[in-house]
């Protein structure tokens, strides 16, 4: 049962992380490799905030949006919007954003695992069988609410539409007189603003850890890509199969086992559905 | 021409692959030209790199898909050569072994990749970077786990163990012959076709080239030369870790690929010459490495898709056609000559075959874009077919030619049914098509742009082409001639070396036609070919369609213009919202009465401006089936 919920709330991350990537993916049809890289952002600057500056800790949920929405903003500006319809041209420059970042963090913070405070909520409770944190509960309970929120937020509003719609074929919706440009710059902000301002609450669970990121970019692409492209409730229940399988496979199998089985199930998916679970697959185009 | 470009004209016909070849063997025995010892280990490590990311150009830069696996590949390999060296083998028995185990994780990993384009194979080739330590940790009986492989003998060949000179030699050796290879494939007309599909999937299937295959080749072939340097790693320190095999190595051989050019055989020397001697080689650079790798990737993907290589390319292109004045290939490159009366002698007469389509259906989700059509056309015979925008005439050219499943109805070639049929599969059979925004693959020239279109039907093997084998350089001749045939026919000899893509709108639709004549297509499907054109181009198109299908072959001809269609057709048939409204001989046609209202009853102008506002609906599925640059670009003129 504990090993359950380890799962469980291991996959909120990755499922805060693959909703920030499915932001990105319906706006502009992009796949930002960098994404996860802003959560840890987002941990370095509670960091920052609490240790450096002495400020209480909810300061720096703010203050991390506001950084995280500004370099996500940077991001499209510099290796984004230059590509114009290069096609895939994006997997090399986000690569490369997120290299640039996690080395930025390792000259400014050092390679060691910093402490990231908590909200005083890393008090421990009985739950489920086990003893957790309440600080896991809030992960999984915003991992929830993000991805039922953006569900019905891009099915039953005008510009959720249209981001649908842009995601599909952003030309004919710039010919339709959807602001393409603006919507792509408003979902890497606001990825990156909200993956910022979950750094603060993520942190005290993981420490803020340059190489972070790295590892977190695959198992939340792999929730993607059960859940589907463009899915926000499909990436939430990917991220659990994710969790729980790794959690699952890492105690029973042996900790080598944890990235084995993931691959296993990506392959997998890849191979028989390679539209994920409730994604849409796309008519061929001449 | 000018004096300056009539010379790099020439220089380009001299073997220049000597100078490169030259100075590599200059750099194989700079040991005994009095090299610095110290710059041995360096330059070994740079022909190591080398070759990992020369696999990386060839499937990334040619085979168009990213992949971060090579160090997984790399990885696995020097163990493998280890461990071999261990139990007491010699270099070529590591050499092969390595070579096979690559090339097994190279086809496994790109499976993923060629079903599924874009970061398919991006993401299950990273994760096999990370599997790495966990791989090696779980076979710790053998690899020695996270402490390391000790005691790997140094190289040996057939029982003799190389001095560090000889070993220097044979390494630099491995990569003169991989580059060798590589660059022999990459000119020849299996370098070409990479080209093609990385560039247009659509277009290299409509040409008989299997994408799937095809891809899945150019993933194993990247894999080998990851073999070859794993081997001769584990070598260079007598000792292999999992900390060799890292993210971060995976990262800087993109960034080596990338900077040095990934659409180039020598740019992976530049990029790991950079790699190696630049940021690792200063101390105080290390800890900026990351961020350095990190802006050469987002640098070198905005700025300059081809590296270093393609900005020398790009330089040299410039030289080559300097002149001041105007070129006579801007100028007349559009003028289609009529053919010669004697054409249909240059060239041999084609065996068409009919295609019927009966009863054809096709939805997009609720719209019908076509509704019960039926449609025969005969060989040696232009079949007409005109419509308004959405009324589904390309929609039918895509299900024709496999891009499409009909939903319901038959088609048929010869007898034989279609339908289900693979697009590169339809191309084999004889069908040969165009398209309404000429597909010009970039930095091809217009004859290796006709080579494109014999690639699948004349098939030579790698082998032969790596070699370059009497088979290869025959197939090579033929190419040539049969390109120059087909040139003379259309009236176009003086754009046989010209880049292809570079030429005006109208130039490029008679190279499209070009291609797809070189097939010697039993079937032609010709998607709007006059949109663009000018009067007196449209005049040279008729004439040619009318003499190609004189040759034998079956045209299907897709249209706006009304009177061109109505000029060369045998057969008109209407399409509107998907129902054929009438079918006949072009008078039958001009006469018929639901034609005449959606055609000729109204002034053109308004008719053009009206329909684009009438059926919406349906044009969103034009803009789903064609891509939108199309619509755009054909604007009010032939609607």
């Amino acid at each position: 049962m504990l090993t359950l919920w380890f799962g469980i709330s291991a996959g909120a991350v990755f499922a805060l992380i693959a909703i920030g990537f499915n932001i990105v993916y319906i706006a502009s049809g992009k796949l930002n490799f960098a994404q996860p890289e802003f959560l840890v952002l987002g941990m370095f600057v509670s960091y920052m905030v609490t240790s450096s500056l002495d400020w209480p800790v909810l300061a720096s949920i703010p203050i991390a949006l506001v950084i995280g929405a500004a370099i996500g903003v940077l991001e499209e500006r510099i290796a984004i919007r230059p590509l114009r319809a290069r096609a895939h041209g994006e997997l090399v420059t986000t690569l490369g954003w997120s290299v640039v970042m996690a080395g930025t963090f390792m000259l400014i913070w050092g390679p060691e695992p910093l402490t990231v405070t908590g909200f005083g909520s890393d008090r421990m409770i009985d739950f489920a069988g086990g003893r957790t944190s309440i600080n896991s509960i809030v992960i999984v309970v915003l991992a929830i609410v993000a991805a039922v929120g953006l569900h019905y937020w891009t099915r039953s509003t005008i510009s959720g539409l249209a981001n649908l719609a842009t995601a599909e074929d952003a030309e004919a919706a710039q010919l339709r007189g959807i602001n393409v440009r603006g919507l792509t710059i408003m979902a890497f902000a606001s990825a990156g603003g909200l993956l910022g301002a979950l750094g603060p609450i993520v942190g005290p669970k993981t420490y803020a850890i340059a190489t972070l990121g790295a590892l977190l970019v695959m198992p939340a692409f792999v929730s993607m890509a059960i859940g589907g492209y463009g899915s926000f409730i499909g990436v939430l229940l990917g991220a659990l199969v994710v969790g729980v399988a790794q959690s699952f496979s890492g105690r029973y199998l042996g900790a080598q086992y944890a990235n084995l089985s993931l691959f296993v199930i990506l392959m997998a998916v890849l191979l028989l559905r390679p539209q994920g679970l409730f994604g849409m697959r796309a008519e061929r185009t001449v | 021409m000018t004096t300056i470009s009539r010379l790099a004209v020439a220089l380009e016909r001299k073997p220049l692959w000597l100078i490169p070849l030259a100075l590599g063997l200059l750099l194989m025995f700079a040991p005994y030209l009095g090299m610095d010892p110290s710059w041995t280990r360096q330059f070994m490590l740079i022909a190591i790199f080398t070759l990992v990311v020369s696999g990386v150009n060839l499937s990334f830069g040619y085979a168009g898909e990213l992949s971060l696996g090579q160090v997984a590949i790399y990885a696995a390999s020097a163990y493998t050569a280890g461990i071999l060296s261990i139990h007491g083998h010699g270099l070529v028995v590591e050499m092969a072994a390595a070579v096979a185990v690559a090339a097994v994780l190279g086809f496994a990993s790109g499976i993923p990749g060629a079903r599924l384009a874009g970061w398919g194979l991006a993401m299950s080739s990273f994760f096999l970077v990370i599997m790495v330590p966990d791989v090696v940790a779980l076979l710790g009986e053998w690899t020695g786990g996270y402490s390391g492989l000790a005691g790997i003998m140094p190289a040996t060949v057939f029982g003799r163990m190389l001095e560090p000179n000889e070993f220097y030699m044979v390494v630099i050796a491995t990569m003169l012959v991989w580059v060798a290879i590589v660059r022999n494939l990459v000119t020849s007309r299996h370098g070409k076709a990479l080209q093609v599909l990385r560039q247009s999937p659509v277009l290299a299937s409509s040409l008989g080239i299997n994408v799937y295959r095809t891809k899945m080749t150019a993933y194993v072939l990247g894999a080998i030369p990851a073999g070859l340097a794993g081997a001769l790693f584990a070598h260079v320190d007598l000792y292999l870790a999992p900390e060799s095999f890292t993210f971060q190595l995976a990262i800087a051989f993109i960034a080596a690929s990338v900077l040095g050019g990934s659409e180039s055989v020598y740019g992976a020397f530049i990029g790991a010459f950079l790699l190696q001697v630049g940021p690792m080689q200063t101390a105080g650079f290390a800890e900026y490495a990351l961020v350095a790798y990190g802006a050469f990737l987002i640098i070198g993907g905005v700025l300059l898709p081809g590296g270093a290589a393609g900005l020398a390319r790009s330089i040299w292109a410039r030289i080559r056609s300097y002149d001041p004045g105007p070129t006579d290939t801007q100028t007349s490159g559009v003028s289609v000559q009529p053919p010669a009366a004697n054409a249909s002698l240059d060239i041999d007469p084609i065996v068409g075959k009919s295609l019927r389509v009966s009863g054809l259906v096709r939805t997009f989700g609720g719209v019908r874009a076509l509704d019960d059509v039926t449609i025969t056309a005969e060989p040696g015979r232009v079949t007409g077919l005109i419509g308004g925008n959405g009324s589904g005439k390309t929609t039918m050219l895509n299900i024709v030619s496999g891009f499409y499943r009909p939903t319901s109805g038959a088609i048929e070639l010869d007898g034989r049914p279609l339908g289900r049929t693979s697009p590169h599969k339809v191309a084999r059979l004889g069908v040969a098509r165009t398209f309404q925004t000429p597909l010009i693959p970039r930095n091809l020239t217009t004859l290796e742009v006709l080579s494109t279109a014999r690639y699948a039907r004349h098939y030579s093997s790698l082998l032969s082409a790596v070699l370059r084998l009497p088979g290869y350089r025959r197939q090579a001749r033929k190419d040539r001639e049969r390109g120059m045939t087909v040139l003379r026919v259309l009236g176009i000899t003086h754009l046989a070396d010209v880049q292809a893509d570079s030429l005006p709108l109208g130039s490029r639709r008679v190279v499209e036609m070009a291609r797809a004549l070189v097939a010697e297509p039993a079937v032609l499907l010709l998607d709007e070919p006059a949109s663009g054109l000018d009067g007196e181009e449209v005049e040279g198109l008729a004439r040619v369609v009318r003499s190609i299908a004189e040759l034998g072959t079956t045209v299907i001809l897709v249209e706006h213009n009304f009177e061109l269609i109505c000029r060369v057709s045998d057969q008109v048939h209407v399409l509107e919202f998907g129902k054929l409204i009438a079918s006949g001989t072009p008078e039958h046609i001009q006469d018929d009465p639901a034609v005449q209202r959606s055609y000729l009853g109204e002034d053109l102008e308004a008719a053009q401006e009206t329909s684009s506002d009438e059926e919406p609906a349906l044009e969103l599925v034009e803009a789903g089936t064609a891509p939108n640059a199309w619509d755009a670009e054909k604007g009010p003129a032939n609607a």
